[in-house]
């Protein structure tokens, strides 16, 4: 079993940096995209449209890139009096119980997603964004709203890989409190600064 | 049956589930058991909707702007201002860190983040000058409070948001009251100082303090700016007194008025500078682009330039700008971590912003506020007795919640019963904000004390003990806040916005 936590552990760290790399540049862009936008309309005399939804549309990207790798390196706010004052063993059997509950909210939470991704809402067109292709000779490609929608439904997907994974690692420690478990690739106190 | 959503809830948070997942959990198993599987449905959109926002995006603008201030070597500058200024009084370092905190809260929206930045540089200082390192750990945690609630502030963006007040008000309603705790923490220092003889210390640390020509040449007209503007309000105020008083009309060029002030101020600043020494000087020099980002933030939002949003994006740049063309401190190749860094920590918040206003839906539908205000008006139906029990209750809330989800849950249970009862929802929206975030500080869950302890490395039991005096001091300053409802009105009401 810890083989596979090992593998499996291996495998989030990889696809985690890579959500995480591409969340930074969402952030910068949205600094940019806004900073523009005051630019276009003091500077320049003329408000874009698009600014608006583009920045939230990168902060929705952001958020859900970043979350699966809060929530695994456990900078979700609890109150964690109860879990760290039982006994060792009561204390990881009630950490367990309590990340199966939040994998039930995700998986419930994944069904309804997915509706609300592929349903018929996310068949429209955003309002403002739209990809400028027929610069390059293309199309323009109208941006539907479902590119954002995505962004929830990946976000509950990895978090639940994520308790999976934190849900393996609470089983190998009840039954092998000396197994050494995989490094969850947390820089130096970075939850700290919560 | 939909209104033991509440308790569950609070089990669910005693047991440890993270805030994100009881927030959604206690609902959406409630509305299971009643069979209402659509609304679970309209459970998941709502966290979508929840953080699908622009006047949200303001969130990790902030805290972005923070972290590069911070990174960009601006905390060691605004220390040493506050020392030049302060540092010669008994007790110097222990006003110095408050001094230090009320200027960092205007860079920065949160109390954590002025814990950890001023406590290492300042709880070390202190313990070299004499002073026990509780006493530096009690003195850091109490002050940074005063974070949150000076503008920019995180948790006035959140209330602002699920309230649908208006950031500008907040922001400004807020600044009176973080001075009142800054000055109330600076008493407790005095009178201490008399008693247990606390050390002075040096006005300036190092000698020899240098400047860059250009860095020199941007403070001296920033300065200049600064004063001129500052005057120019003064006399505005002065202005629109006597327009009221003696009922003439007096027009007047802004402009015009401007260029007046500018030498006028430039005379003030050299009859000044005759008075101090060149390293004073040069420190104030240093601290001046800092101090920028509070007037660009709030002069921008008062004006009208900016919305809170593209002011903190605005603010965001110029910390870029201070960062790599004034102070040089900070390269390329150090971006991606700190943007990395401001993301990890908004992206926990807006998460749990987007669960809140899904988990406010189902307050509605439950009635639970009716029901909350039907019990707290059985209690008393005088506003002055309701408040405090209010301050009771959000006091032991922020003992142990912090102070964001503590505003999202609690927010729109209570503020609609205090606006019937005739508290303006402005007023009402810094109680709360100032309530929690003295919970920050309170034993025995803190968080401020915890980040406290893990700067300065002496245990929570012993700043909790340390820091009783300031606490005292800090709710004397939350009751003249609660019931003084001028403390933080009136700057909102002056410019206007408020009515």
């Amino acid at each position: 079993m810890l083989t596979l936590l090992r593998l499996y552990a291996q495998v989030n760290t990889w696809v985690l940096r890579l959500m995480r790399h591409v969340a930074w540049m969402a952030l910068a862009l949205m600094v940019v995209v806004i900073l523009a936008q005051v630019f276009f309309r003091y500077v320049l005399n003329n408000a874009l449209p698009w600014p608006d939804e583009a920045a939230r549309f990168l902060m929705l990207w952001m958020t859900a890139l970043m979350a699966p790798s809060a929530m695994r390196w456990g900078g979700f706010v609890s109150i964690d009096m109860l879990p760290r004052a039982l006994p060792r063993v009561i204390g990881l059997v009630l950490t367990l119980v309590l990340l199966v509950a939040s994998l039930v909210v995700l998986i419930v939470g994944l069904s309804h997603g997915y509706n609300h991704t592929f349903g018929f809402g996310g068949n429209f067109n955003s309002s403002s964004l739209r990809l400028p292709l027929d610069w390059f000779g293309f199309e323009v490609v109208r941006v539907k709203l479902r590119y954002m929608y995505a962004s929830l439904l990946l976000c509950v997907g990895m978090m639940s890989v994520v308790t999976v994974e934190m849900i393996l690692r609470t089983l190998i420690a009840l039954i092998n409190p000396s197994a050494e478990l995989p490094p969850d690739d947390a820089p130096n106190g970075v939850m700290e600064a919560e | 049956m939909l209104a033991l959503f509440l308790p569950a809830f609070l089990i669910f948070l005693l047991i440890g589930l993270p805030v994100f997942f009881a927030l959604i959990l206690s609902p959406g198993i409630l509305l299971w058991m009643n069979g209402q599987e659509r609304d679970i449905a309209l459970l998941y959109r709502n966290v979508y909707n929840g953080m699908d926002s622009f006047p949200l995006m303001a969130l990790p603008f902030f805290v972005l702007a923070g972290e590069l201030m911070n990174r960009g070597g601006i905390t060691t500058r605004l220390v040493e201002f506050s020392q030049a200024l302060m540092g010669h009084l008994r007790g110097g370092l222990a006003h110095v860190n408050i001094l230090s905190s009320i200027l960092f809260a205007g860079l920065s929206g949160s109390a954590v983040a002025d814990t950890s930045a001023l406590g290492s540089t300042l709880i070390p200082a202190m313990e070299k000058n004499g002073y026990s390192r509780k006493f530096a750990a009690a003195v850091t945690a109490a002050s940074s409070v005063i974070g949150p609630i000076i503008p920019p502030s995180g948790i006035m963006i959140i209330y602002a948001y699920v309230m649908g007040e208006s950031v500008a008000a907040l922001f400004l309603a807020g600044i009176v009251p973080g001075v009142l705790v800054g000055v109330g923490l600076m008493v407790v220092v005095r009178l201490m100082a008399d008693r247990y003889d606390l050390p002075k210390a040096e006005r300036i640390v190092t000698k020899g303090q240098t400047i860059s020509p250009l860095e020199s040449r941007v403070s001296f007209v920033l300065i200049r700016i600064n004063i001129a503007g500052l005057l120019m309000a003064l006399f505005g105020g002065v202005l629109a007194l006597v327009r009221r008083l003696a009922d003439i009309e007096i027009t007047s060029n802004s402009w015009l008025v401007f260029l007046v002030f500018l030498p006028i101020a430039h005379l003030l600043l050299l009859r000044l500078r005759k008075q101090v020494s060149s390293d004073f000087r040069v420190i104030c020099k240093k601290a001046v682009a800092p101090l920028q980002t509070p007037i660009i933030i709030l002069g921008g939002i008062l004006v009208g330039v900016f919305t809170p949003t593209e002011a903190s994006a605005v603010a965001v740049a110029y910390a870029l700008i201070i960062a790599f063309v004034v102070l040089r401190s900070m390269s390329l190749r150090d971006l991606p971590a700190i943007l990395s860094k401001a993301a990890l920590s908004s992206a926990t918040v807006l998460l749990l912003v987007g669960a809140a206003v899904a988990f406010k839906t189902v307050v509605s539908l439950s009635h639970a506020p009716e029901h909350m205000a039907n019990f707290m008006l059985s209690l008393s139906s005088n506003p002055l007795v309701l408040l405090f029990l209010i301050n009771l209750l959000l006091f032991i809330v922020g003992m142990f919640l912090d102070a964001g989800p503590a505003i999202i849950i609690l927010g729109p249970i209570l503020g609609p019963i205090f606006v019937d009862l005739g508290v303006h929802p402005v007023h009402f929206a810094i109680i709360m904000s100032v309530n929690l975030t003295v919970g920050l500080a309170t034993p025995p869950m803190g968080l401020v004390l915890f980040v406290a302890s893990s700067v300065s490395g002496e245990k929570v039991e012993t700043i909790s003990k340390a820091i009783m005096p300031f606490l005292a001091v800090e709710i004397v300053v939350i009751f003249l806040i609660t019931y003084v409802p001028a403390i933080s009105m009136t700057i909102p009401r002056l410019t206007g916005f408020v009515q």
